[in-house]
């Protein structure tokens, strides 16, 4: 199958090097501007609907939770009032709410500096083809098989402060213990090791095909103008990766955000908050506890999703940009 | 004439879309005969939070029993016990709830309040012969709410090796300061102290709650100085390295691997470890947990509850409760409390296990001395005050503050979120 | 093929490789790893006194669980290619208006809690009857895999060149041929990163499958792990052995897929 598609698409761009001189301009235009909306809407007609279908329902759900006020019995029988934003005031006003944000901060950020450098190395590394090249890529996407609660449960296991695989390494270097996971100081850098080495693959994989999309052709051109390996690195394939490397950037953000099952699985988010993010403490305040308090659940929900909202603004822009260059 | 072509490929584009909407939609539709309806006809479901009794197990089999016994056959469904509040709350929500659900106790009053459980008044189960203690937990304003199915509490398993080599004697161990001189003892013998586990969850509050209420404290007000007194025990078992740091971070299950290593003197768990305990090949013993300044501090109990949720079909109500008497029957608590290493609620069915297992004694006597957590009217006040109960554990175990302030922040916020 | 391949680069290949797979090893040897040892401190570097239980357990009780979720994994691959790939076609190269506005949806759309997700479609399944269903379960698990799968796609489809397209449409072909037969050969490399995605994301939900699945017969390996998480217990030995188990059949599917992508990347790289 491999073999026929390769040559498919040989043969198509082999036409398309003959075509390029023939002038497109049959038709009259505005007709064909029309008809090129219907099409394009036609394929995408089938991902609106489900979207529709699956999303909306959801996103509903989560802003009218946030703006009324539920008890568990209100969730039951479905009446509770309509408070406006007393959900988001309280929420504001809570004390968790300014450590949250900053540690929301820091997380996210740190994680994704990391897992995309980290990423792009070993994509650019593993692009080189060597002997057992794609073997050892395709090993590194197996953190990703591993369930969550076994993955981040490894972790607690390795950075266990009396018992775990980590300390003791230090401890034969000379260094004393380190309470990774239980002292307030080095909670948050350990669920970031954590999450950081979670998301390599993601960033490899994606980063990875981005460059088997460049052509050969532009390397053997830069090749010959004399470039070296880190200047052909730079000049031709981060330029031509930004597509890819800024949705890779995006969705590695908005994942990031969203993060709760590791931190909540190596520390709760503590001790004395010390990691909770926005997306543990809406977990905390949803389903932490006996009694559910869904309604400031859901607000603090929201605000990541705004806070998702800004990035995404901040990327379609920059594309709006890069489609008018 | 291009355009009429194009026009084409759209309507086959527009003819596959379409098929394969419909084609998800057929999937859909005919995988629909096999959700769950509650109301077809002899068939009763059943919820339980013990996902890991697969159907070959006792219980399942004892559950297929009492159905068969009422009459009907039982779907029943294992969950994930946190997972099982919340899967309660939806189905109520959508009037999809189980004919039975078993469920952790402190969350029967957070049911209770949701409305989707009948009294038991209304749904004829019978509570005679339950001690009062265990069934306290069920009791919202004066109403009950269901029949606990056995009671669990923690109590203090020792290494006897351990202790014997430390000099200690453990019937010197009366309260807290001759707990303490123990530990000093068995750590100067170059072993460790005791293991318990203080995470930020329910199970942290749990586990706490047998020092706390030890020191004579009360619910309703963390920050007194008996409150403190308990806290300051730990921390400073902490701070000393009588208790490791990964205490912070232990679940229960943790804190039992420590013990289950064979360094530990003490470690704090519940009745569920009994099996476990002898499979680890230790030599052991159980001491109550002593009190601040006297044995037998008050425990909380563990274990779960029958409960029957509201029905649009109240004639279900009676084969419900057909089912559930089955359960709770002398033979069949006996039966279950065994399977699940738990303790029964009535002296009846405690004389027998007891006497098929001697070793339950002291689980008994720990169980009579025990109360639930949301009694004492607390009902669903419990579980914020819980939450912060935990968080000051939390704070001063891990150095953050001082035991009087974290407790002191604890109360002020458990009180604005009682309000 | 290639002239030469230093061995000095595997050689920092496996380094890397063992490096990050350190934490798999650790599953592994708590998997092997007697209860009464697991906790002991400084760890035992291998399991000294092996315990096959965790693994005894698995095999006896699990095998039923992987199937399914090798189905559910699969299901879902191909149901959001066939969505995500028409989509982002439309929105990188037929330029729809309002496409920023998709975008933005499709963004935010990732951003619902997974959680509540599950909650909005309890009630809705349970309306439709889809509750406890292996196409349930996939139409689920594919809600997180749709956006990110359209959002990829455009973004590498929306590097082919338009002459590519302008020749197809030169040579007669409508929209839906061009896309079949030029887009989606030439995206292979993108089909197989969503489809990766998409089936390892459909193999380790969790919250979809308990909140939508956990009735039926039918379930995936992630719920049944939660056979070893008692109320009052975890069994960390079977936990462990389920996913070491859990995570065989899919590394080879992985590395059978990373083979058809490395040996249709060398065939395409051979020049016109």
């Amino acid at each position: 199958m491999a073999v026929t598609q390769a040559a498919g698409t040989r043969s198509v761009r082999g036409t398309g090097g003959a075509a390029r001189s023939a002038s497109p301009g049959r038709g009259s235009r505005p007709r064909r501007r029309r008809s090129g909306q219907w099409a394009a809407w036609a394929f995408l007609a089938p991902v609106v609907i489900y979207m529709v279908a699956f999303y909306a329902y959801p996103l509903y759900r989560n802003l009218e939770l946030s703006l009324k006020d539920y008890t568990v019995r209100a969730f039951v029988e479905g009446n509770a009032p309509f408070v406006w934003f007393d959900n988001y005031v309280k929420v504001f006003q809570n004390p968790t709410f300014g450590p949250a944000l900053l540690h929301t901060a820091l997380f996210t950020v740190i994680s994704i500096v990391f897992q995309f450098g980290l990423g792009m190395a070993l994509a650019v590394f593993f692009f080189q083809n060597f002997r057992l090249s794609a073997t050892l890529r395709a090993l590194f996407l197996v953190p990703w098989l591993l369930p969550l609660i076994v993955s981040a449960s490894t972790w607690s296991w390795m950075l266990n402060s009396e018992s775990g695989v980590v300390n003791s390494v230090l401890e034969a270097f000379g260094v004393g213990q380190v309470n990774w996971l239980t002292s307030p100081q080095w909670a948050l850098t350990s669920v970031i090791i954590a999450n950081i080495w979670i998301g390599i693959p993601f960033n490899l994989v994606i980063l990875y095909s981005g460059l088997q999309n460049i052509s050969g052709d532009i390397y053997e051109a830069a090749a010959l103008d004399g470039a070296n390996g880190w200047q052909k690195f730079w000049r031709v394939t981060f330029p031509l990766l930004r597509p890819v490397s800024a949705i890779t950037i995006l969705l590695g953000l908005v994942y990031t955000l969203k993060v709760f099952d590791i931190i909540w699985i190596m520390t709760r988010g503590g001790p004395a908050n010390s990691s909770t993010t926005f997306a543990t403490w809406s977990y905390q305040l949803g389903f932490g506890s006996v009694l559910p308090d869904f309604s400031p659940a859901a607000a603090v929900g929201n605000l990541l999703i705004i806070l998702a909202l800004i990035f995404g603004l901040i990327y379609i822009r920059t594309q709006r940009k890069q489609d008018l260059t | 004439m291009i355009t009429r072509v194009r026009k084409g490929r759209l309507i086959g584009a527009a003819v596959v879309t379409a098929a394969v909407v419909a084609s998800l939609a057929g999937c859909s539709s005919s995988g629909g005969s096999g959700g769950d309806s509650s109301s077809s006809g002899g068939s009763y479901t059943f919820w339980d939070p013990y996902p890991q009794f697969d159907a070959s197990s006792d219980w399942a089999k004892l559950i297929d029993q009492c159905g068969s016994d009422a009459g009907v056959t039982i779907k029943r469904t294992g969950y994930d016990t946190t997972d099982l509040t919340n899967k309660a709350l939806l189905a109520g929500q959508q009037h999809n709830s189980p004919d039975l659900l078993l469920v952790d106790n402190p969350v029967v009053s957070t049911l209770a309040d949701a409305g989707i459980l009948t009294t038991t008044e209304e749904s004829k189960l019978d509570t005679t012969g339950i001690q009062k203690n265990i069934i306290n937990a069920g009791i919202v304003d004066g109403k009950t709410y269901g029949v606990p199915i056995g009671a669990n509490t923690l109590a203090l398993y020792y290494n006897k090796a351990v202790l014997s080599a430390a000099g200690v004697d453990v019937a010197s161990i009366t309260d807290w300061d001759s707990l303490t001189a123990a530990l000093a003892k068995v750590k100067a013998a170059g072993k460790k102290g005791i293991t318990f586990s203080a995470i930020g969850t329910e199970e942290g509050s749990f586990q706490f709650l047998p020092w706390f209420w030890g020191s004579g404290a009360d619910l309703m007000k963390l920050d007194s100085s008996k409150a403190v007194s308990a806290l300051a025990l730990w921390t400073d078992w902490v701070q000393k390295g009588y208790a490791p740091n990964s205490v912070i971070n232990n679940t229960q299950t943790t804190s039992w691997q420590e013990f289950a290593t064979g360094d530990f003197a003490f470690g704090e768990n519940g009745t569920w470890q009994l099996g476990n305990v002898k499979k680890a090949g230790i030599d052991y013993g159980i001491l109550n947990i002593p009190g601040a300044s006297g044995p037998n501090a008050p425990v909380p109990t563990g274990g779960e509850f029958m409960t029957i949720p509201v029905q649009k079909d109240t004639a279900r109500y009676a084969t419900s409760a057909k089912i559930a008497k089955c359960l709770t029957s002398t033979a069949n608590f006996v039966k279950t409390d065994n399977t699940l290493s738990y303790i029964a609620p009535t002296e009846a069915a405690q004389k027998q296990q007891v006497e098929q297992n001697p070793e339950l004694g002291p689980w008994v006597k720990a169980v009579a001395a025990a109360k639930g957590r949301t009694s004492d009217n607390l009902g669903t006040k419990y579980p914020k005050i819980s939450q912060q109960l935990w968080g000051a554990v939390q704070n001063a175990l891990s150095g953050t503050k001082s035991p009087e302030d974290a407790l002191k922040e604890a109360q002020t916020a458990a009180a604005a979120a009682l309000k | 093929m290639n002239g030469k391949r230093p061995w000095w680069k595997t050689a920092i290949g496996i380094v890397l490789t063992a490096a990050m797979l350190f934490p798999v090893y650790w599953m592994i040897n708590v998997s092997l790893t007697p209860a009464t040892q697991m906790r002991k401190s400084p760890p035992a570097w291998f399991p000294v006194n092996a315990t096959f239980e965790g693994y005894q357990a698995v095999l006896s009780q699990q095998l039923p669980f992987l199937a399914t979720s090798l189905v559910v994994g699969l299901g879902t691959v191909v149901l959001t290619v066939a969505l995500a790939a028409p989509a982002a076609y439309s929105l990188a190269k037929l330029r729809p208006r309002g496409r920023g506005a998709l975008n933005f949806i499709l963004l935010i759309a990732q951003m619902i809690p997974g959680i509540i997700m599950a909650m909005g479609f309890y009630a809705i399944y349970l309306n439709l009857g889809i509750l406890n269903t292996i196409p349930g379960l996939i139409l689920a698990d594919s809600t997180i895999a749709v956006p990110f799968g359209v959002l990829i796609f455009t973004a590498f489809m929306s590097g082919i060149p338009n002459e590519l397209m302008q020749a197809a449409k030169i040579d007669g072909a409508g929209s839906w041929r061009t896309f079949r037969s030029v887009v989606m050969p030439v995206s292979r490399n993108s089909i197989v990163t969503v489809s990766l995605f998409a089936f390892l994301w459909a193999w380790s939900d969790f919250i979809f499958a308990s909140t939508l699945d956990s009735g039926g017969s039918s379930k995936p390996i992630t719920l049944g792990i939660y056979a070893y998480i008692g109320n009052n217990n975890q069994e960390w030995n079977s936990i462990m052995a389920t996913a070491v188990v859990a995570s065989i059949p899919a590394a080879v599917l992985l590395v059978l897929a990373q083979r058809y992508v490395a040996a249709g990347v060398t065939a395409g790289a051979v020049k016109d």
